[in-house]
């Protein structure tokens, strides 16, 4: 049935293209030293790169933090409601 | 009330963190925005609990030699019964959404704590929670518990449901506490305190620009709680700092 494997082989391709994404949003509570120091600790980033994701939060009202596969960032986003982050996840559009 | 290093002065500079901490107080440490801060950044501009801030201020740091990453702070007594009570009314609050259907909780601050996953997908949103929220309220929960145990024994004297009228000169009499916090504790102790905040920031209903509309005759109490929850984990993370 080579048909049907096209169409497994096509969405594949669709599902690598487009990667899902971890957002976090800002809020008006979280201190900005906490918030650069989940990044830090929880996603292992430099002190340089937590600080740009926390501005980036700050100034923008969100920040793209993580990218991969739909389990992951799952996982990434409830570890962020379990540090109090408000965060989402989604498919990336760009 | 300040945290510092338990095992004595780390390789870090003490005084980046007072740095950090000044510059909370003077202007704007929040992620939020500068008008919440410079409204109510400073300990001891609210009455009561910043007073509570202030007092505690030089704390002083006892190296007990202990293993790394544990902290040491001075609480006094008023903010020792403070602080359990707000933890307390915290699990009462997660406990009570065990059992409710938490996709369709009226609780703002519940909703807060335990947000959407999906912005524009309510099904996997619910789907989500279905799986996460149980364990992660299960967690808070115990986060709260840490912190109250922590906090030592409770006096006989410290009602907790008193908390506003224990909050005055008199209680500065009493000796202070003295709180170390092992590496687990502190991670337990930065949820709650966000918890904390995050709970009584839907009280105060602060507005993304961090104003508070709270127009209730309790909503400076309660800001004033809830800036100085801000200034102790301020404190702490930056005595975590690495």
């Amino acid at each position: 049935m080579p048909k049907t494997d096209e169409r497994v082989d096509l969405r594949e391709a669709v599902v690598l293209d487009r990667p899902w994404i971890t957002i976090v949003w800002d809020d008006p509570v979280n201190l900005m030293s906490y918030v650069s120091y989940v990044f830090r600790s929880y996603f292992g980033v430099s002190a340089e790169e937590a600080e740009r994701l926390m501005l980036q939060v700050h100034n923008n009202g969100r920040a793209v933090v993580a990218t991969g596969n739909r389990e992951a960032m799952e996982r990434h986003v409830e570890a962020m409601h379990g540090y109090g982050l408000w965060a989402t996840l989604a498919k990336d559009e760009t | 009330m300040e945290f510092l290093p338990a095992g004595g002065e780390t390789g870090r500079d003490r005084s980046n963190g007072r740095a950090g901490k000044d510059s909370q107080a003077g202007k704007g440490g929040h992620a939020g925005q500068d008008g919440q801060a410079g409204k109510g950044g400073h300990a001891g501009q609210d009455g009561q609990a910043g007073q509570a801030g202030q007092a505690g201020q030089a704390g002083r740091a006892s190296p007990t030699g202990e293993s790394a990453g544990s902290v040491t702070a001075q609480f006094e007594p008023a903010e020792v019964g403070l602080l359990r009570m707000a933890a307390r009314q915290l699990i009462e609050l997660l406990e009570a959404a065990e059992s409710h259907a938490l996709g369709t909780s009226v609780d703002p601050a519940l909703r807060r704590l335990l947000p959407d996953a999906y912005t524009d997908d309510p099904e996997a949103a619910a789907e989500f929670r279905r799986f996460t929220a149980g364990d992660l309220l299960e967690r808070k929960v115990r986060n709260a518990r840490v912190v109250i145990a922590t906090l030592g024994e409770e006096l006989a004297d410290e009602i907790a449901d008193d908390a506003p009228e224990t909050l005055n000169d008199d209680d500065f009499d009493e000796p202070a506490t003295t709180i170390t916090l092992d590496r687990d504790d502190v991670q337990s102790w930065l949820r709650t305190l966000t918890d904390l905040r995050l709970t009584l920031a839907e009280r105060l209903e602060i507005s993304p620009d961090g104003v508070v509309h709270l127009a209730e005759d309790e909503a400076p109490f309660l800001h004033g709680i809830y800036e100085w929850l801000g200034m102790v984990q301020e404190s702490l993370v930056y005595a975590i700092d690495v």
